[in-house]
């Protein structure tokens, strides 16, 4: 079974680094990256505290565009093959549909450390004069990981049950703007009541103001339990549903 | 006859001015620290130090002092939140005797560059206007904080390094 899915795994991961396609995103994403360090490297009114600032907003950007590649990934993963004529001989095949899921799954997990490590360089750069660059590097793996993931999975559930690329990629965006609309709006913004119950139950949240807290603040692991556990809750709801849409789906 | 009346107007109008700065009842006085550096920079700490004294003949009751920050640069000129400067805003002193004095330390870090001009003012229940004591202008030089050199590299390398994969790729299959 276990050589199943490192195989659906490795062809999934495989695309994103032998594919024009797939090499073609990572530019895409390595692009906006650079603009976005440049930017800042530009500003000329860049204080000391705007350091942590910068880290902690290449962090987020990092996350956004990290789960938003895995919203591609996912959203192609089930719907794609569909399209593609490519599903019917894969479930024809002696694997089973938890294989699959799970391959797929493993696909997104090499997506997001080819990522992860696209992005070392650049919170390298503009955070070493800083503070707090390791902390930078733990927690965008530590807190990154369940959120960009949550939202692969999303998108193969999405991908499986939607039955085309184009809904699921849609409804996969829809989702990830609206969590990922703390990035865009300030903290000041968000002390409305309704604001505080998003940002309670928010994955993206949670990661994003585990960023300011550890960044900025320079507060401890042991502050941010609860924004750990929400992550990977999302994590487990998003896998859950991964699991259940591929299951259940039909040709 | 009317200009006599403006005129004397204005004069009592004068008077009374001069007389209401004549009633300040509290002497600041502002001076940096001698361990500030002699050309700070941002990051750096520096303390400026004040003494507020009633001068007058009669206690002063809810004494409040603060600190408050300009920025001078020509163009720029703006007062300075000091929300990320400092964290000792004010002082209050519920009474201050006829002859007494508070002395008060004021620590600021400085976070960006700058002409600065700093002042504390104060004010009591009885007097109806603010007290300040002189100005004190100093200059922070600045840091980069976010390092060029280290990012253009990257900047251009990265994607730099994904189009050599790009192109590897394509040649090894041209090859093959």
């Amino acid at each position: 079974m276990m050589n199943t899915i490192t195989l659906i795994a490795r062809k999934e991961g495989g695309e994103l680094l032998n594919s024009g396609r797939g090499l073609a995103w990572l530019l895409a994403l390595s692009v906006i990256m650079s603009v976005l360090s440049l930017l800042l490297v530009s500003n000329t009114e860049l204080s000391l505290l705007d350091n942590a600032q910068v880290v902690y907003m290449v962090m987020g950007t990092v996350t956004a565009l990290g789960a938003l590649l895995a919203v591609v990934l996912g959203s192609d993963a089930v719907a794609g093959e569909r399209e593609r004529g490519s599903l019917m001989p894969l479930l024809l095949a002696p694997v089973t549909p938890s294989q699959i899921v799970f391959g797929k799954m493993g696909g997104q997990v090499a997506g997001w450390f080819v990522m992860y490590l696209l992005s070392l360089p650049y919170v390298w750069a503009v955070g070493s004069s800083g503070q707090n660059l390791a902390q930078a590097v733990a927690y965008l793996a530590l807190f990154g990981t369940p959120v960009v993931l949550g939202f692969g999975f999303l998108g193969i559930a999405l991908s499986a049950s939607l039955r085309s690329v184009r809904s699921a990629l849609f409804t996969s965006l829809i989702t990830l703007m609206l969590l990922a609309s703390p990035l865009l709006l300030g903290p000041s913004l968000r002390q409305s009541s309704i604001g505080k119950l998003f940002d309670a139950v928010n994955p993206f949240s949670a990661a994003v103001n585990t960023f300011d807290s550890v960044v900025i603040d320079s507060q401890p692991l042991s502050m941010q339990m609860s924004r750990l556990a929400i992550t990977l809750f999302w994590l487990v709801l998003t896998a859950v549903f991964a699991i259940r849409s591929v299951r259940k789906m039909e040709i | 006859m009317k200009n006599t009346v403006a005129i004397l107007l204005l004069s009592l109008s004068i008077l009374f001015l001069g007389n209401a700065r004549a009633s300040d009842s509290l002497g600041i006085s502002l001076a940096p620290e001698q361990t500030n550096p002699a050309a700070p920079q941002m990051g750096d700490w520096i303390k400026f130090h004040s003494v507020i004294m009633n001068s007058g003949n009669q206690a002063a009751h809810g004494v409040v002092a603060w600190i408050s920050l300009v920025q001078v640069d020509p163009g720029h000129e703006q007062p300075v939140d000091l929300e990320d400067w400092s964290a000792h805003k004010a002082v209050t002193q519920s009474i201050l005797e006829p002859g007494q004095q508070v002395n008060v330390e004021w620590p600021m870090r400085l976070i960006q560059a700058g002409a600065y001009r700093v002042v504390i003012s104060a004010v009591d229940r009885e007097t109806g206007h603010v007290m300040t004591s002189p100005f004190v202008d100093f200059q922070v030089r600045r840091k980069p904080v976010v390092e060029s050199g280290r990012i253009l590299p990257v900047a251009l390398g990265v994607p730099m390094l994904v189009l050599g994969v790009m192109a590897w790729r394509r040649y090894s299959r041209r090859t093959a």
